[in-house]
């Protein structure tokens, strides 16, 4: 199999904390992947948006990474990626928010997301910084027995309805929240697996992309339209 | 990287360093972003349109609080709420250096962020506030790596230049950051040098905490997210200072200052919201220099008396 290149969308917040993590998760995978497997790339542009099987959009603003992304001529080239060609895609807090079809709490006249997740998501859910917060969070993905995963949530949203006919699955709760989900190749966290240690939640991700390459790509499930 | 960085808070009763990892994350979830001053919820709309990743509230620009004179202290609180009844990204507000009781007060209106500011009227004169005490996060400016590490070691989650606010001349804003950089340079040639021993020598030098020189000089950067501030006023000064290792950008004055009307303000902040985002692409940074318009006319900080800089503020 040639290189897999992951990249993950630079246009605002916490990159280099998932770029660091995907590196550390290459030297994790089962055989026969290795780390050279792999190549990793902060995309800025649709020329780079365009050479990557797979896509992080990290924590940060969502309603900047918005802005930026329409200003670059980035949205609709995401949205193609992410709902046309159904490669995989991770969104973890901003980037969760981003593939929701919909999201409430949301700046004044709303704003553009990408889509692929079959559900509203509320931004904000806990509050401001003051409530943000890390818990214990059981991920049956990662496998059974598996140690609980320490999620940490910073002013996160929480997927508050999976609408439609329910085709995006529940991938993990906090109490009753979700904060955990996947549609096809499309995956978001409510939290930030890139502020810890702990690489699982990578390497699982990682093994998916592999997966899906192999595949020649998962059926594609195609997700909302996006606001 | 920086989420590492343990530092418990005893006041919350979070596991170790869990309390650290909330406030210095956020901090790395507003990188490669434009934090921007505000003064009203018109403003923090503007801001928040433009693409700013967050604000900070504020009664007056630097630029004014220059020319008026006078103290300058905290924010009123009802204006602080009416720009968080407004917008959705995180609201930060300034206390003044040492004045616990305005940090609790920002602490209790639920801001996302304390900035002890040399901006403000310093209200002690001996000691910065105890940082670690509170669940919300501070970021403090500072000049020098020793100024940096004595604030992180109180507790700040987040460093920025000083700079020279309020004057639209980015000359020491550069300073504070090359600075920084060059101390980070000679702590890892310490360590790699002369080890542990090296880096003691070094941190008694500078008035800082060894274990926190020695990790800085292991990462190779400050172990918390270090933004630029204070007299930027471009998108091509933004670029500038993400240019030289800058996490992100504080823009004071800069916005708003001799804006000609609200949507000069607004153009002004989708430029350097672009220029940021973009720092290393030329054409980008034209449109965005274009785009951006007639800055703010600014005075030079080589004009400026002594006592009319505020970067000398703490220590």
């Amino acid at each position: 199999m040639p290189p897999l290149t992951i990249g993950v969308l630079a246009l605002q917040g916490g990159v280099g904390e998932h770029t660091a993590l995907l590196r550390r998760a290459a030297t994790h995978l089962p055989s026969p992947s290795t780390p050279g497997d792999f190549s990793f790339l902060e995309v800025r542009t649709p020329s780079e948006l365009a050479q990557c099987d797979a896509l992080i959009i990290p924590g940060g603003e969502s309603t900047t990474m918005a802005i930026v992304a329409r200003r670059l001529g980035l949205l609709d080239p995401l949205r193609q990626f992410v709902k046309t060609d159904g490669k995989p895609v991770w969104g973890t807090c901003a980037g969760l928010v981003m593939l929701a079809a919909e999201a409430s709490a949301t700046k004044q006249g709303g704003q553009e997301l990408v889509g692929g997740l079959d559900v509203r998501v509320q931004r904000n859910r806990y509050g401001t910084q003051m409530q943000s917060f890390v818990a214990e969070l059981a991920l049956p993905f990662l496998g059974e027995g598996e140690r609980p995963f320490r999620g940490v949530f910073i002013r996160a949203p929480v997927v508050e309805e999976v609408m439609g006919e329910g085709r995006a699955e529940v991938m993990g709760v906090y109490g009753e929240d979700i904060v955990a989900v996947k549609q096809g190749n499309v995956f978001g966290t409510s939290f930030h697996p890139e502020l810890t240690d702990d690489v699982r939640i990578h390497v699982w991700w990682l093994g998916q992309v592999v997966e899906a390459a192999r595949h020649g790509g998962l059926p594609v499930v195609v997700g909302g339209e996006g606001a | 990287m920086a989420a590492n960085l343990n530092g418990a808070n005893p006041a919350t009763g979070a596991a170790p360093g869990d309390t650290f990892t909330l406030k210095a994350g956020l901090a790395q979830m507003l990188k490669g972003g434009v934090i921007m001053d505000v003064t009203t919820a018109a403003e923090a709309r503007i801001a928040e349109e433009a693409g700013a990743c967050a604000v900070m509230a504020l009664e007056r620009i630097p630029s004014d609080i220059r020319a008026m004179g006078g103290v300058a202290r905290m924010s009123n609180p009802d204006m602080i709420q009416a720009i968080q009844a407004a917008v959705t990204i995180p609201v930060m507000a300034k206390a003044r250096i040492g004045h616990v009781v305005e940090c609790q007060i920002l602490e209790a209106l639920g801001v996302d962020y304390v900035d002890e500011s040399e901006v403000l009227t310093p209200a002690d004169d001996q000691f910065h506030v105890a940082k670690d005490a509170f669940t919300v996060p501070f970021v403090c400016g500072c000049r020098n790596l020793g100024e940096a590490l004595r604030r992180i070691k109180e507790g700040a989650a987040m460093i920025r230049t000083k700079g020279e606010a309020g004057t639209g001349d980015v000359v020491e804003a550069v300073k504070h950051i090359r600075t920084v950089t060059s101390e980070i340079a000679r702590a890892k040639a310490a360590l790699a040098e002369g080890g542990p021993l090296a880096i003691a020598a070094m941190a008694r030098e500078m008035g800082a905490d060894a274990a926190l020189l020695q990790r800085t000089a292991e990462l190779g950067r400050l172990p918390v997210v270090n933004f630029a501030a204070g007299g930027v006023a471009t998108p091509a000064d933004a670029a500038l200072m993400m240019h030289l290792g800058c996490d992100g950008v504080f823009v004071g004055s800069g916005i708003f200052k001799d804006a000609e009307t609200p949507e000069h303000a607004a153009k002004r902040a989708r430029a350097i919201v672009k220029a940021v985002a973009n720092y290393k692409d030329s054409k980008a940074l034209i449109e965005a220099s274009i785009e951006h318009g007639e800055a703010m006319k600014g005075i030079s900080n080589a004009g400026l008396k002594e006592g009319e800089r505020m970067a000398g503020r703490g220590w």
